[in-house]
């Protein structure tokens, strides 16, 4: 059963249709949870190989986010919506994750701007009409931007990609993060002049 | 308003965060201020440069991943039986190895307490003890140390035998005496000694045992001093008469 042969209509993947979409996943409707794993699996791994640094481990995390969301879905009360209910599982276990690498001094993280020929072709071009030169000046621009990310803290880089790559408001990521919104507002302000000193020191001349 | 002062506020101002007024001040300050005006552009372009930062392909592979793992974990049942692990695998191990280690443990103890090593050698003290000993005892097969009569050591034969003590004869009667005679190297009686019985035997008696002759006793040919015993009746004399 590949979620990703499934083709989503507009109205699936509207947010009125998430409660029926949950429910029949509670029923234990196989084919319900396939379009719900189809609905989040693109935020599941791009939000993982931001934070983890490694699109494989990404790719094993997802799975268990999923396996994860599956087991506790009865224990989802619908007070916020599913994809931010997912946001915390995601990133609880990436945090997790990084500990046990660091219990196990696992050497570092592999830097995205070290990110495989594999890997880079996985990436989804978003422009297909652009020029080679174009490309590749966006492909060193997305390094450079992976590159000052990598050089954040978990916690900062949590809150960065919530809120600028998914579009989190405060509000929503203190919900998911379980923090206070004056600490989200703090390492929000934090996270953008870390990644603004990261790219300025690793690029020369500004993007 | 100080740029130092705007420049902390970008965040907020990115967000439309502020108040009306303080969102006013700051504008008013990037369009007066050209190095705000520019760091301002460089921070939202960094954050855009973020927020397009190309996504992750999906192999569209996770829920079907996830549901084997979910039909793994259903027929666990019948899996456990293969993956189990190994006490589970044998659960009859554990009971049967518990007296089987005190069984072994009984051996060994029993082993142990029975195992006595060699006997010592003989430490300087013993030989010289020994030594000593050689020294006080005379040779064996001597008259001061004689031998018994054995399967190696031949039994002195009488050569001739001497006439029956007069005591003997003048005074027949009933009683019995137990002697021991030691008899030499050279055949010769070197001693009677009178070991039990009347010992009201007159000095004659004895004198006559002393007169006998053997053929002296030998051990692997060589002849050695024997010790005999007899038991004289005065009955037997009696009867002789």
């Amino acid at each position: 059963m590949a979620s990703g042969e499934l083709a989503l209509s507009s109205a699936e993947r509207s947010p009125a249709a998430e409660p029926a979409l949950v429910e029949s996943c509670r029923r234990g409707d196989a084919h319900a949870f396939a379009r719900l794993v189809a609905l989040h699996e693109g935020m599941v791994l791009g939000l993982a190989t931001r934070l983890l640094g490694d699109a494989e481990e990404a790719r094993d995390l997802a799975q268990e986010v999923f396996l994860q969301v599956y087991r506790t879905l009865g224990r989802f009360e619908g007070r916020s919506s599913l994809r931010t209910w997912i946001y915390r599982i995601v990133v609880n276990q990436c945090r997790n994750r990084q500990r046990w690498w660091r219990r196990r001094r696992r050497a570092a993280e592999r830097p995205l701007d070290e990110i495989s020929a594999t890997d880079e072709a996985r990436l989804v071009a978003v422009s297909a009409a652009e020029s080679p030169f174009d490309r590749l000046a966006r492909e060193e621009r997305a390094r450079r931007v992976d590159s000052a990310l990598r050089g954040l803290s978990f916690e900062h880089r949590a809150v960065l990609l919530l809120r600028e790559v998914e579009g989190l408001s405060c509000e929503e990521m203190a919900a998911t993060l379980g923090l206070p919104v004056g600490t989200v507002k703090s390492r929000l302000s934090r996270g953008r002049e870390g990644l603004r000193r990261g790219l300025v020191s690793r690029g020369g001349e500004r993007p | 308003m100080t740029c130092r002062a705007v420049r902390h506020r970008f965040s907020e101002h990115r967000d439309r965060a502020l108040d009306p007024a303080l969102s006013a001040a700051v504008t008013a300050h990037l369009e007066s201020c050209p190095a705000c005006a520019r760091d301002w552009r460089a921070f939202n372009d960094d954050l855009d440069l973020l927020a397009a930062l190309p996504g992750v392909e999906s192999s569209g592979e996770i829920a079907a991943r996830v549901f084997d793992r979910l039909d793994m974990e259903g027929r666990q049942p019948g899996l456990s039986l293969i993956f189990r692990p190994f006490g589970a695998a044998r659960p009859l191990m554990l009971p049967s190895l518990v007296p089987a280690v005190f069984v072994l443990m009984a051996v060994l103890t029993g082993a142990l307490a029975l195992n006595r090593g060699p006997e010592p050698l003989p430490t300087a003290s013993t030989a010289a003890r020994a030594e000593a000993w050689d020294g006080v005892l005379p040779p064996s097969g001597t008259e001061s140390n004689p031998l018994f009569p054995t399967s190696e050591v031949s039994v002195p034969r009488m050569r001739s035998a001497e006439t029956m003590p007069g005591y003997l004869l003048d005074h027949p009667g009933e009683g019995t005496v137990f002697l021991e005679t030691v008899v030499a190297r050279d055949g010769s009686v070197s001693a009677v000694n009178v070991l039990g019985g009347d010992s009201s035997l007159p000095r004659s008696v004895v004198e006559a045992l002393r007169r006998e002759r053997y053929e002296p006793g030998r051990f692997r040919g060589r002849p050695v001093a024997v010790s005999i015993y007899r038991l004289i009746s005065r009955m037997d004399v009696w009867g002789t008469t």
